[in-house]
Order: structure tokens, then C-alpha cells, then sequence
């Protein structure tokens, strides 16, 4: 059984009937158990001390905010140039999604960095790039609702999403390219992690426990979608007296 | 960690993230409740789709 299988949305409904429940709960446990071993297990920093716990909820909700348009910008791919049924169902339920990881990552660095920097906010390349991220995932979202045919929301999305991928490496490089106040990477880098063991196995475990929250979520979104289509197509044909149709 | 100067800091973090996660979840729910009762409602007053029509 190929992936290709749920192409078909009646399949796909079926399949989120019984993997929704399961994704979310594995989701949500193995999150719950990164943030214990976060704060029973995983030591205060030297320099930072206990408000680097922060780390262990803005690192994951950066890392899903990526993540989210990524996924995203495959998904449009699928839309402009295969098709594909559910491509454009999968970019529209991803968009709150990303949107929320992304005003979390927002959010969690602002806390993180007044007690740490001494402001809320500066206008560097890392935040800034991440705003615009944000500020993306809320044109996209516009985008889908100004149009009444969710075939052609889809496509004018699409572009805009593949357009906007450009700021996905101005994000994850700006610490390189320009002069930051944020630090530069310190897990996803050349020459391995920085971060110190007992540090980093809490931060993987809660960032694989919200990734698979988060494809929960994406599945109970595009659930949502495939319906309100449904909805939608009813609605049509009982205003055109169709129902024989 | 709770007499921690910056305790306000680490808890509201996790605060504002619990309850947009929370939201998102809950929105997500609310959104399948109301679709699926306005296409029962629909199918009640006997609208179906030309696939199911052709099903019989």
C-alpha cells in the first residue's frame, strides 16, 4: 500500500479516523516527558541558569515553524505541478499551524531574551527574518480567505508560499550572514552540537514529541478542510435545487 | 527554580505556549463539530453529493 492510496480523500478520512487519536496522545506524552526531564533532569546553565528552561519550548516551536512552511512549500509543489488532490487540503491546514509555532518561537525568545539581553526586542536578522516568517504565514492565511474557490485560493497560495520560501534560509543562516545579537546555531551545525548531553536529549525528546503533535494537528486540519469542501459542494447544490443531482 | 529572580520569565514562556497550543487544539475541534453538524443538517433535509447520488 503506497502513499498514493490516500490520495483518495474518502481513504484519507478514513485513515485520520483511526490515527488522529493515537498521533496526538504519543504526541503529547512523549512532549510531556521531554519538559519533565527538562526541568527534573536537565541541569541550570552556567552563565543563564534556570531561564535557559526556556530553551526547551522556543527551540522545538523555531524548529516547527520552519518545519510547518517547509512542509508547506512541498505541499504547493504538489498543487501547481502534480495536482495532487490532497496537496492543497495539507498547505491550507498547515497555515495556523505554522502561525502558531512561529508567535510561540516569537513569543518564548522575547521572554527568554529580557531577562538575558536586557530588551524585548531587537531589530536583528534572526528576529526580524522570524517576524517576517510570521507575517508570511498571515498574507498566505489572508490569501486562502479572499478567494471563494478553494481551487483557485489554492494555487494563488502556492505561489505565494513558494515565493516566501526564500526567507526560510535567510532564517536558519542569518546568524552566519549578518552580525546577530542571537546567537548562532547550536544543534543543527558542522562539526556537531554544542550544547552538552544531558541539555540536549530533552530538548530532542520534547521537539519529536510537538513534531508529532504537530502532524496530529495538520491531520485533523486537513480533515476539517476535506468536509468544509464537502460542506461547501452541498451547500452549492442545495442552493441550485440539485439535490437529485 | 521557583525563587529564581527570572521564575516570572520561565513560567510565563510556557504559559503563553500551553495556551496557544490549547487554542489551536480546541479551534481545530470546534471547526470539525460545526462541519459536521452543518453537513448532517444538510443531509437531513436531503442534499447529497452527485458521488453519492450515483452510489444510489
Amino acid at each position: 500500500m503506497s502513499l498514493l492510496t490516500y490520495a483518495n480523500p474518502q481513504r484519507f478520512l478514513r485513515f485520520v479516523h483511526y490515527a488522529l487519536i493515537p498521533v496526538l496522545v504519543i504526541g503529547a506524552l512523549i512532549s510531556a516527558t521531554g519538559l519533565y526531564a527538562a526541568f527534573a533532569f536537565a541541569p541550570a546553565d552556567y552563565q543563564q541558569g534556570e531561564t535557559v528552561r526556556i530553551m526547551y519550548i522556543h527551540v522545538p516551536a523555531a524548529w516547527l515553524s520552519m518545519a510547518c512552511y517547509g512542509l508547506m512549500a512541498l505541499s504547493s509543489i504538489g498543487t501547481l505541478v502534480w495536482r495532487h488532490p490532497l496537496a492543497d487540503v495539507s498547505a491550507r491546514a498547515m497555515v495556523p499551524i505554522g502561525a502558531a509555532f512561529t508567535i510561540i518561537c516569537l513569543i518564548t525568545g522575547s521572554l527568554w531574551g529580557r531577562p538575558m539581553w536586557g530588551t524585548w526586542w531587537v531589530w536583528d536578522a534572526r528576529l526580524t527574518s522570524v517576524l517576517v516568517l510570521f507575517l508570511i504565514y498571515c498574507g498566505i492565511l489572508a490569501l486562502w480567505n479572499a478567494f471563494e474557490d478553494p481551487a483557485r485560493a489554492g494555487r494563488a497560495a502556492a505561489v505565494m508560499t513558494l515565493v516566501g520560501a526564500i526567507n526560510l534560509p535567510i532564517v536558519k543562516f542569518s546568524v552566519d550572514w549578518w552580525n546577530t545579537l542571537h546567537q548562532p546555531a547550536s544543534v543543527f551545525r558542522m562539526g556537531g552540537p554544542t550544547i552538552d548531553k544531558s541539555m540536549l536529549w530533552p530538548l530532542f525528546l520534547v521537539a519529536v514529541g510537538m513534531t508529532i503533535f504537530m502532524v496530529g494537528l495538520h491531520l485533523a486540519g486537513m480533515r476539517n478542510e476535506i468536509l468544509q469542501r464537502r460542506l461547501r459542494t452541498m451547500r452549492l447544490l442545495a442552493a441550485s435545487g440539485g439535490d437529485d443531482a | 527554580m521557583l525563587d529564581d529572580p527570572h521564575f516570572g520569565f520561565i513560567f510565563a514562556a510556557f504559559f503563553v505556549a500551553g495556551l496557544i497550543v490549547l487554542a489551536l487544539s480546541l479551534s481545530i475541534w470546534f471547526d470539525y463539530r460545526r462541519v459536521t453538524r452543518d453537513l448532517f443538517t444538510l443531509e437531513q433535509i436531503g442534499t447529497r453529493r452527485r458521488s453519492e447520488g450515483d452510489r444510489g
